[in-house]
């Protein structure tokens, strides 16, 4: 079975963000890391190849030259090739151009299943792989937690509000992953090792045919007007006093201070 | 007439006596040989250090007993054994020297003197013998584990004194011994053989001659099979000995593309030392009562790792070296599998799952008290790192919370995984400079390094603090590495992660190196530990000091003099990492003992047998699943004084025992604090 998994660099999760003088989203001293949801999507590739006996897992993954260092990552931990479709330069985009890109790309790989993470931790959209699923005209089961395969169809258990619901499609399909699904293993030395001398493609976007024009932030559906962080939460207010007394000065607080009733 | 007694009553027997020597000593011989082969599969390892330094380790651990006499019993008890074994052992090549080689030295004072402490301290090691067979079958503690060779060996030996005795005694009434009172124990007992007639007493002196010699030639034989075989393995590990294994693990070179394997999977793998370590071990199961792991109902018992890996050696390596010959004599492969036949399920084996546990290799929080209790001087620590470092690094296999720190030390530098640029934050408003920012000249003395606790943590932030005031208060001129300094490894490394450990160490040797400094002062043990100890391997060298050296350093120097009186009953937790890893006890004790009005009071485990707090080995990253909590058990200990303060000098002891203070719910009136906290308040 060809598993193909796409993923996404992100910030790592304790990043400080900041903005520099321009008011993008400081890049300087990030360090950057495989997306957890994308990470959980890798493990579950490695272990249905690991339950089937067989197999090949690749990564594919679209964005600046540093994408690099976390497919060697997704490589260590045991996935076989990895492919890099190097946007270099036009890191401008939104979910519309990143699927039309991972749309293009994958047509220069094999596949019988699709996973990825369900959102990235930074932009948290979850969009990029639902649409790259419409651009395929494949099924996609999207929040996934358990996921079964059977002879060209799976069954897979993805979470709703208040429960499961279980789907199950013909193959091949798009599945997103949600924490819980397979818990990612730790790269072994054997596996940092290996991934050194693993096979990566590298794509242009002119390799893959596409139109700098459509792709990059002139092609983009969402401009972003400005960014802004959050403002700092102020510390919590401890009351005093006796429970009764204490009760009507908080009552007087909210009342007056927070102004919520 | 020349004091001495005869010799060669049995000449024309000792064709036989000879005869019996040469098998007894090849079979004495191929015993040791065998034994010596096994060491020999493992890896190589520089652990000489010169014959002179051998043999004097040899002399105060082996003869002297230093460590042996910890305890007062058994210490005892081997003492009494041991010398008498020794001056037997005089006695009897001075005996050879007489009869064989026929020079006349068994006779005149030396003869007298001589047989006079071969009486006494024959009747020391006879005590020593009863005191151990006492020991072992009446009092039975815990930390024996008896088997038939410990019955054997005790028979043995004391069957051989007490026919010894018995044939002084005999003699002393066959011939009238005129110098019988330099024999006080032979003549005591004469007297049970004073009626009987000098023809029949002969023919029993015989029978008990040869019982005596045959005794003594079935010791040496059964040796190398037996406990006893410690005489020789224990010796040669006291040669061989590094005061402190633990204190700096071996690296790992990783820009060897060859290497396939890191960590031990095999037991061949571990090095000859290791290897020779399995049989030092005579089992006296110091290391188990001393234990965290074992005390707290964990399975691990040092002992134990080093028997069953001692017994895993005896099954195993006899089919490699089976094997080993095979493919010598150029054997095919078959030949070659064929040596390993009906082998298959022991050659199988897993070391780390199967022989040991791995639930026995993560319990053990690296605390060294194993290793400091061991008269042998095992290098448990080591041992137990290597496997894990197999698990770690080629199985991925560990306990899923390890994990997260490793991520966090990858990615941020510090095993809480907490963003890597808030690192310097904590020295807001201290007037504290970075190196960055004081390297346009400015005299920096050395540099402070909190650690990742002191910089991340929110309890021991108050710890940096109170050690940066202090210092400022004594005039020191010191920067910080601020979000250029990284996790020290310690922990990634004792997880058995050497991988991420030597990058670490390479990033912060790039930095430090890059700012050439000399001195830094840490105030975590472990830090201070692996900095001092463990970075020259990678080319950092720095002098490294705790905050509670160099603090106890500036009082003495009279930087810092104490203005106020603590009344406070205080009890100091010793840190496994400051104390037992670097020697440091009295420092900290000092600057406690030098503010009025502090009562210093001890608990019952404390310098080199202080018990763990549970967090050492990167145990404060793992979840405690199993047995009792340590850090419960040593707060009880500290409680038990019922002291005003508990005073600890490593952020993790101090999570560990305030957490504990907790749990028991006397956090109110029982305050843990570092000793910097305690002496910030009042100083002038």
């Amino acid at each position: 079975m060809k598993i193909l998994v796409l993923m996404k660099q992100t910030f790592d999760t304790e990043t400080k963000i900041s903005l520099d003088a321009n008011g993008k989203i400081d890049e300087a001293g990030v360090n950057f890391v495989v997306n957890p949801y994308c990470e959980f999507a890798v493990e579950e590739a490695l272990r249905i190849k690991e339950r089937l006996g067989a197999g090949e897992v690749t990564v594919l993954s679209v964005g600046p030259e540093r994408a690099e260092t976390s497919i060697r990552q997704c490589l260590a931990m045991g996935a076989d090739k990895g492919v890099l479709v190097n946007t270099g330069g036009l890191e401008g985009g939104d979910e519309f151009t990143t699927a039309q890109i991972v749309a293009k790309a994958i047509e220069k790989v094999e596949y019988d299943i699709i996973l990825a993470g369900f959102q990235a931790v930074d932009d948290g959209s979850a969009q990029v792989a639902p649409r790259v699923a419409e651009l395929l005209g494949i099924p996609q089961v999207t929040v996934i937690t358990k996921l079964e395969l059977e002879d060209g169809k799976a069954i897979a258990t993805r979470e709703i509000d208040d429960g499961v619901e279980i789907i199950e499609v013909a193959l091949p399909a798009i599945f997103t992953a949600q924490q819980g699904l397979a818990e990612p293993r730790y790269p072994s030395m054997k596996g940092i090792m290996q991934a050194k001398k693993k096979p990566m493609e590298r794509y242009s976007l002119a390799d893959l045919g596409l139109d700098a024009g459509l792709v990059g932030t002139d092609g983009a559906k969402v401009k972003i007007v400005e960014l802004s962080l959050p403002t700092p939460r102020k510390g919590g207010k401890i009351v005093e006093g006796e429970p009764a007394e204490a009760a009507q000065k908080v009552v007087q607080l909210l009342r007056s201070e927070a102004k919520v009733i | 007439m020349v004091p001495s007694r005869p010799l060669g009553w049995y000449g024309d027997t000792y064709v036989i006596m000879w005869f019996l020597m040469l098998v007894v000593f090849a079979v004495f011989g191929k015993g040791v040989y065998d034994r010596y082969r096994l060491w020999r599969l493992g890896v190589d390892e520089q652990r000489f250090a010169g014959f002179g330094q051998g043999i004097k380790n040899v002399l105060i651990h082996g003869i002297g007993h230093k460590r042996i006499l910890r305890e007062g019993y058994p210490g005892l008890m081997h003492l009494f054994i041991l010398s008498g074994f020794l001056v037997f052992a005089l006695g009897t090549l001075a005996v050879a020297v007489q009869e064989d080689l026929h020079l006349e030295i068994y006779q005149g004072s030396f003869y007298l003197i001589l047989t006079f402490l071969l009486d006494i301290f024959g009747l020391a090691a006879i005590v020593g013998i009863l005191m151990a067979f006492v020991r072992r079958y009446v009092l039975k503690p815990d930390r024996l584990d008896t088997t038939p060779d410990d019955g054997v060996s005790l028979v043995l030996i004391l069957g051989i004194l007490v026919t010894g005795f018995i044939l002084e005694a005999q003699r002393i009434a066959i011939t009238a011994d005129p110098w019988a009172a330099w024999s006080p124990v032979g003549n005591a007992l004469a007297g049970l053989f004073a009626g009987a007639d000098n023809g029949s007493l002969k023919g029993i002196h015989q029978l008990f001659w040869w019982t005596h010699l045959l005794l003594t030639f079935g010791f040496i034989a059964y040796l190398p099979h037996s406990k006893m075989f410690h005489i020789l393995a224990m010796a040669l590990n006291q040669f061989f000995l590094k005061e402190k294994p633990a204190q700096a693990l071996a690296p790992i070179d990783f820009s060897n593309e060859e290497l396939e394997q890191f960590g031990v999977s095999k037991v061949e793998e571990f090095t000859w030392k290791q290897l020779l370590d399995t049989d030092a071990c005579v089992r006296c199961g110091r290391c188990q009562d001393n234990c965290p792991a074992y005390l707290s109902q964990k399975p691990l018992s040092p002992k134990a790792l080093i028997q069953d890996l001692k017994a895993h050696l005896g099954e195993k390596g006899p089919i490699l070296l089976a094997q080993q010959a095979a493919a010598r004599q150029r054997g095919t492969a078959s030949q070659v599998a064929a040596a390993g036949e009906g082998a298959g399920a022991v050659l199988e084996k897993a070391l780390t799952g199967e022989v040991i546990q791995e639930d026995t290799l993560w319990s053990c929080t690296t605390c060294r008290s194993c290793e400091e209790q061991c008269p042998a001087f095992i290098g448990h620590v080591p041992t137990v790192v290597d496997m894990r470092r197999n698990l770690v690094m080629m199985e991925s296999n560990f306990p899923q919370e390890a994990q997260l720190a490793f991520r966090g030390m990858e990615n941020n530098g510090n095993p809480w995984n907490v963003g890597w640029k808030s690192r310097a934050d904590w020295i807001e408003g201290l007037d504290v400079k970075t190196m960055a920012e004081a390297e346009e000249g400015e005299v920096v003395d050395f540099i402070y390094w909190p650690g990742c606790a002191g910089a991340f943590d929110n309890r021991y932030r108050k710890v940096a603090t109170s050690v940066v005031k202090l210092l400022q208060k004594a005039g020191s001129k010191f920067a910080i590495l601020g979000t250029e300094e990284k996790c020290c490894g310690d922990t990634a490394r004792r997880l058995g992660n050497e991988y991420l450990f030597a990058n670490l160490v390479q990033e912060n040797v790039e930095v430090m190196n890059g700012y050439n400094v000399q001195t830094i002062v840490t105030s975590c043990p472990h830090c201070l530990n692996t900095l001092k100890n463990e970075y020259p391997q990678f080319g950092g060298n720095y002098e490294v000091i705790h905050h509670s050296e160099f603090i106890s350093r500036l009082m003495a120097e009279g930087k810092l003099k104490v203005a106020k009186e603590l009344g406070a009953k205080i009890t100091y937790h010793d840190s496994c990492y400051l104390g037992r890893y670097n020697d440091i006890y009295e420092q900290p004790r000092k600057i406690l003992q030098n503010i009025p009005g502090v009562q210093l009071v001890e608990m019952e485990r404390h310098n080199y047998r202080g018990f763990c707090c549970g967090a050492g080995g990167g145990r404060m990253f793992l979840e405690e699943h199993l047995g009792e909590r340590i850090n419960l058990m040593r707060t009880e200990q500290a409680l038990a004084l019922e002291p005003d303060v508990i005073a600890t000098a490593c952020p993790f002891c101090l999570t560990m025992l305030e957490d504990g203070t907790k749990a028991k719910d006397v956090i109110d009136h029982v305050k843990t604090r570092d000793l910097a906290e305690i002496l910030v308040d009042v100083v002038q």
